[in-house]
């Protein structure tokens, strides 16, 4: 019997299958973009020496000569090789001398690579093995790179390029192309020396880490042995030091986006459950369409739990067949989204480059099983309705679905509000890293839709009494009728399209807060005439620097009043990362506007610690918004910091700590500065001046304050690009169910469509008739939907956002945006009442 | 008077085949070392910058103070020189391009008969530093310094897992220098020399970290110190070296210089040393090195002659029969490179009627491939 329908309605049945596929193909292409994006590091190491087990960092990711001096001892243990490692963002010129495109500089201890195990059956050959040590090293401007890069670049053996390096223009020499057949080096990986790194990043004798190779490659997965290298590296590590595996780097660094990561995930999911509605509602409509036949069957004696099996069956066929798409859907989505997904990253993280997009055997199951489950549980209750369909009742009577009858208890909804709000009540759970994750804010969030759209049914009542007044003639009455009386399906077509729409208006007043919060944040960061920071370098979480006599040369200038000189490098907390920036402390108190939460001096400095002006999102996540300590370890050993004052900013999640410039470089024992906000003199033209220092310093970016806004706002708008995707699957969703669920009711009033022809009813009266169902519905489901939005919203900002980021934003609710997608909605309602009534009276003339 | 002068000057070029005088510099540009150069300690003790090569070796046979077990070792630590124009400037930071340094540390249980060895090289400065102006070493897991007498030194020694062996060596006899007017030669390019000079008996005592336990050792050990910037002529493919404690207290030191075609080159050597740290030499014309068994290597393949009777005639005690017999055939050194593989290890020397005479450690290299080429 399923099958004789499948082939009747082979349309229908695809439409299906690509629901389940999109899906399935959204979550899962989400999952997969977000891995590729986040799981870069390491690679380098895998292609050119395998992996290393231990990592060694310093607090500020930065080691010293004397550091790495202190390091000597475990360095000379036979059981293991301690591998240096620089890393720094550069960026290529192309002809014209424009920057083309960033790199990734890795600088490794080339001849020390040789005491590595052999891991690599085919270790990559650096260069001809006859050439001495010193020759086969090369020049001090000579560097490897991959076939991907030397493709992106245009460059073969021998060529120069030029590059861009913390605010110098250099000349490195490409001394060999690796050949990488497995494409391990990534298209922006540039190989050299450790001292020609270090010289092209003007960091002279510095490293960013020590990696740890064991010397027994057999026993690397040996977790006793590795327990027990672990005790003796520790026992020998110089204080301020700290060891931890390998892939604690990257969890970090993933920890630092888990929460955004989250954020999409979830999102994801409230697809896969507006998408498990939609197979609801095309199921249910099957066993509308099917009902004749299961009546007849019924009364030829056929047992309820053959109809029930078929009917789960057919759910599952939709299941199976939709998610074996949807795996490959969602690979391809990946690989759209998935440069999205990176910009994104980059801009609001850290410069990150892509892992080739992988589909494991995990997506397969984690997508054949989300996709399957789902079409069961969507199956489940029509299959329910037909197993327990009375011949007779149904064979009488068109409007029979005991199945949805829930929809018409108003108990569930209101319960389900009531368990979000206490939800909302245990703390955020604490993640690795130190990152928050708001549980209870998600649960509120899917518990407070899905009470919005049980109680929808309600609403969709309740309006139509409130418009049934209004109501002149025939057509708009019987719309109105149809809807006062708020049939089963009636309600889940609306409940279905509230969580489309409580999406799309949550998001839209989040995008809108976080947007108009950034540009109040941006007129107060940006106050200054000029500001000049590395050039080609992106994202926030870049802390390549200038080179300090760079900086010494530029401040020199005499059109200059005065310079906000910034410096940043990572600290260590006991948990995860933070930021440590050293600022003017006193400009930063007085001259220079901030956004504060509480102004400097409103908070008293705990005795014997430094005091520091702290960002909300340090201030909350270490809990110190009243006041306090924390303490965060530096190469100079442990240090307290008490906050005097804390500042709004929105440039990272893991919050910034600002000390005086002294203090900073005597703990860090660096003097590169990150960035510099230029105050001109009165009567300097801005212009001018930005354009004499641009030609005198090449390397920097100097931009005045409009330009810089406008390309930090260009970051800001592709953090949201991803959520403007997700805006657009929610639409699409609404309309597609909306078409499905009203195809569905016009089936089940067979009868009253027959009588109201019989007394004359037109068809274009039914059509627009079924135009206004379809428009009321949306009308119904705009409301609740915008009610659940709203409360989604405040979820986001107030709740997710804090919790997750650290963040207060300003809660802007975008009404001319609300108004606009209503009045789309109401039109989609509109139109597709129109289709379906037009179709189906295509089909049943 | 002026024909005995003459006759007294060429003595020593008569005895020892002809004269070539070395060049001032190699044709890469590095110092060549002079003849008639007299050392001057502990300054020679230390690094030669300007100079391609030089190595620091340390072997020996160690017994266990309180107990019975016996252990052969090897410290070596070798110099090559960068940019001959840069070579001679102090070091140049943490990871510097001047020097580059290899460190070869391995025991030897002759008991257990197991053999740990380990490798690092190293570019000058973060993990390796050797002064110019004492014995002051320190090249990964190899740190020597002179001992506060100014005689003896300590050697201490990393081993693989967590081993370590630290000893104090003092000299039973003089340093000796090897070789014509100071210049120990290496084949028949007039660069193929080098300054030689040797510890040949050093009384050694200390502590064996091994196997998770402490074992106080003592015993005799040997200690090379060469300097070249050409060690081997070109046509040379590697050499086969011995050195002998012999029970009479006197030592024994040959080796054969393999040419390509696989025989001796003329300026192969054995050298006697007397109980007085006086030397006593031949060349390849008056003895013969013979194979009289091998091992093959399971791990790389290589096979190694590792018995061996070397037959000479001494200028005043006539034909001297030495066999040298390994006392484990495992002592491969495999070195973290391809073709960088030697065998060298622990020896017994026996007469030629198989009584034992002594302790000796034997060095069989370049049987992976010519080292001629690498060490020009």
């Amino acid at each position: 019997m399923t099958f004789r329908h499948w082939k009747a309605k082979l349309g229908h049945y695809l439409l299906l299958v690509g629901i389940v596929a999109v899906g399935v193909g959204a979550f899962n292409g989400i999952r997969q973009a977000s891995r590729s994006a986040s799981a870069n590091f390491g690679l380098f190491n895998q292609a050119v020496s395998g992996r290393s087990d231990f990592l060694i960092e310093s607090p500020t990711q930065r080691f010293g000569p004397e550091q790495l001096s202190s390091l000597g001892r475990l360095a000379s243990d036979p059981d293991w090789h301690l591998v240096p490692v620089i890393e720094g963002s550069v960026t290529s010129l192309d002809a014209s001398g424009q920057p083309a495109s960033q790199l990734r500089l890795i600088g490794l201890d080339l001849l020390a690579l040789a005491n590595l195990p052999s891991i690599l059956e085919d270790p990559i050959e650096f260069a001809e093995e006859e050439s001495t040590w010193h020759e086969w090293l090369g020049s001090a401007q000579d560097v490897w790179i991959g076939r991907g890069a030397a493709d992106k670049l245009g460059v073969e053996e021998g060529d120069s390029v030029s590059i861009l390096a913390s605010g110098r223009i250099m000349e490195v020499s490409v001394r060999k192309v690796l050949e990488d057949d497995d494409s391990n080096l990534g298209d922006d990986l540039v190989l050299g020396d450790l001292p020609t790194i270090q010289a092209l990043l003007s960091r002279p004798g510095e490293v960013n880490r020590v990696e740890v190779v064991l010397a027994r490659t057999d026993m690397r997965e040996d977790r006793g042995y590795l327990e027990q290298i672990r005790d003796r590296l520790s026992g020998d590590l110089p204080t301020g030091m700290r060891l931890s595996p390998t892939e604690n780097r990257a969890a970090d660094r993933a920890a630092m986006t888990a929460a955004f990561r989250l954020n999409l995930t979830i999102l994801s999911l409230i697809a896969i459950l507006v998408g498990a509605y939609l197979i609801l509602q095309a199921l249910d409509a099957a066993v509308v369409r099917k009902r004749t036949e299961i009546a007849t069957l019924r009364s030829l004696g056929v047992n309820g739990r053959i109809i029930f099996f078929i009917c789960i069956l057919e759910a599952g066929v939709i299941g199976v067949l939709g998610s074996l798409s949807g795996i490959g859907v969602g690979y391809l989505l990946a690989l759209g989204s998935v440069g999205m997904l990176a910009d994104t990253v980059n801009a609001l993280y850290f410069a990150t480059s892509m892992e080739a997009l992988s589909l494991t055997w995990t997506d397969c199951l984690v997508g054949l099983g989300i996709g399957i489950f789902f079409s069961l549980l969507a199956g489940w209750l029509p299959a329910r309705d037909a197993m327990s369909t009375p011949p007779a009742q149904v064979l009488s009577k068109g409007d029979w679905s005991p199945g949805f009858d829930w929809l018409r208890n108003p108990k569930t909804g209101i319960l389900l509000l009531l368990f979000g709000a206490l939800a909302l009540l245990p703390p955020p759970f604490m993640m690795e890293g130190g990152s928050k994750m708001p549980v209870g804010g998600f649960l509120a969030a899917g518990a407070w839709i899905l009470g919005a759209a049980l109680l929808s049914g309600q609403m969709l009542v309740l309006l139509a009494g409130w418009l049934r007044p209004f109501c002149q003639g025939p057509v708009s009455r019987l719309a109105c009728s149809r809807l006062r009386d708020g049939s089963s399906r009636h309600r889940l077509a609306v409940a279905g399209l509230v969580v489309a729409v409580g999406m799309v208006t949550g998001m839209f007043q989040m995008v809108d807060s976080f947007r108009g919060t950034i540009r109040e944040w941006f007129d107060v960061r940006f106050q200054a005439e000029l500001y000049i920071s590395e050039r080609g370098v992106t994202g926030a979480g870049n802390i390549n620097g200038i080179d300090p006599l760079l900086m010494d040369e530029l401040l020199e200038d005499p059109a200059i009043e005065y310079a906000d000189v910034m410096y940043l490098c990572h600290a260590r907390p006991k948990v995860g990362i933070t930021l440590l920036a050293g600022v003017d402390m006193d400009a930063w108190s007085s001259r220079i506007r901030q956004i504060w939460l509480k102004q400097p001096g409103s908070l008293t400095p705990v005795e014997g610690s430094e005091p520091a002006l702290v960002s909300e999102t340090f201030a909350r996540r270490f809990e110190v918004l009243e006041g306090g300590t924390v303490e965060l370890d530096t190469p100079n050993g442990k240090k307290l910091i008490s906050p005097v004052g804390i500042f709004t900013d929105y440039g990272n999640e893991f919050g910034t700590a600002a000390v005086s410039i002294d203090s900073w470089k005597k703990w860090t024992g660096s003097d590169r500065p990150i960035n510099v906000s230029l105050y001109l003199k009165e009567g300097v033209n801005t212009n001018e001046t930005r354009d004499r220092l641009r030609l005198a310093f090449p390397g920097l970016e100097v931009r005045n304050a409009k330009e810089l806004r406008e390309v930090a706002l260009g970051i800001f708008e592709q953090t949201f690009q991803a959520t403007t995707a997700l805006n657009a699957i929610g639409l699409c969703v609404a309309f597609a169910g909306l078409l499905l669920g009203l195809l569905s009711i016009f089936d089940e009033s067979v009868r009253t469509w027959t009588t109201l022809r019989h007394l004359g009813f037109s068809n274009r009266q039914f059509i627009l008739s079924a135009g206004l169902e379809g428009a009321g519905i949306a009308l119904a489901a705009l409301v609740c939907g915008a009610l659940a939005g709203l409360a989604m919203g405040w979820l986001l900002i107030f709740v997710i956002n804090v919790q997750s980021f650290g963040w207060t934003l300003l809660w802007q609710i975008p009404l001319f945006d609300f108004l606009r997608f209503g009045a789309l909605l109401l039109l989609v309602g509109f139109v597709s009442g129109c289709a379906s009534a037009f179709y189906w009276n295509l089909k049943n003339r | 008077m002026r024909i005995t002068t003459l006759c007294f000057l060429l003595l020593p070029l008569v005895l020892q085949s002809e004269w070539i005088e070395p060049p001032t510099r190699t044709a890469k540009g590095y110092l060549v070392p002079a003849p008639d150069y007299v050392p001057v300690f502990p300054a020679d003790h230390g690094s030669h910058r300007a100079y391609g090569i030089e190595w620091w070796y340390w072997v020996g046979h160690l017994k266990e103070k309180e107990g019975e077990r016996e252990f052969g070792f090897q410290s070596t630590v070798f110099r090559l020189a960068g940019d001959p124009v840069e070579a001679a400037k102090p070091a140049d930071g943490n990871f510097g391009t001047r020097q580059l340094y290899l460190a070869h540390s391995a025991l030897s249980d002759l008991g257990e008969k197991t053999y740990l060895h380990h490798e690092r090289v190293l570019r000058e400065g973060w993990q390796a530093k050797v002064s110019s102006g004492d014995l002051a070493i320190k090249v990964a897991g190899i740190e020597v310094q002179m001992l506060e007498d100014g005689e003896g030194h300590q050697v201490f020694s990393r081993l693989p897992e967590e081993g370590m062996l630290k000893l104090e060596m003092h000299p039973i006899k003089p340093l000796v220098t090897f070789g014509d007017r100071g210049l120990s030669r290496k084949g028949g390019s007039p660069a193929a020399v080098s300054w030689y000079w040797t510890y040949p008996r050093l009384e050694a005592k200390g502590t064996l970290r091994y196997g998770g336990e402490e074992i106080a050792v003592q015993g005799t050990a040997w200690m090379d110190h060469e300097i070249s910037s050409s060690q081997l002529g070109e046509n040379l493919a590697g050499w086969d070296w011995t050195c002998v404690h012999l029970d009479d207290g006197t030592e024994l030191k040959a080796y054969r210089l393999r040419q390509k075609d696989g025989k001796a080159d003329p300026w192969s050597a054995v050298y006697w040393i007397d109980k007085a740290g006086r030397a006593t030499s031949i060349y390849a014309k008056d003895f013969t090195w013979k194979e009289e068994g091998s091992w093959t290597s399971p791990d790389t393949g290589l096979s190694y002659p590792t018995s061996v009777r070397i037959e000479a005639t001494h200028p005043t005690r006539g034909k001297l029969v030495y066999r040298i017999r390994p006392l484990i055939d495992n002592q491969e050194f495999r070195g973290n490179g391809r073709g960088n593989d030697y065998w060298e290890g622990a020896c017994e020397a026996i007469d030629g009627n198989g009584k034992k005479i002594g302790n000796a450690y034997l060095e069989l290299a370049g049987y992976g491939g010519s080292l001629g080429a690498r060490l020009n």
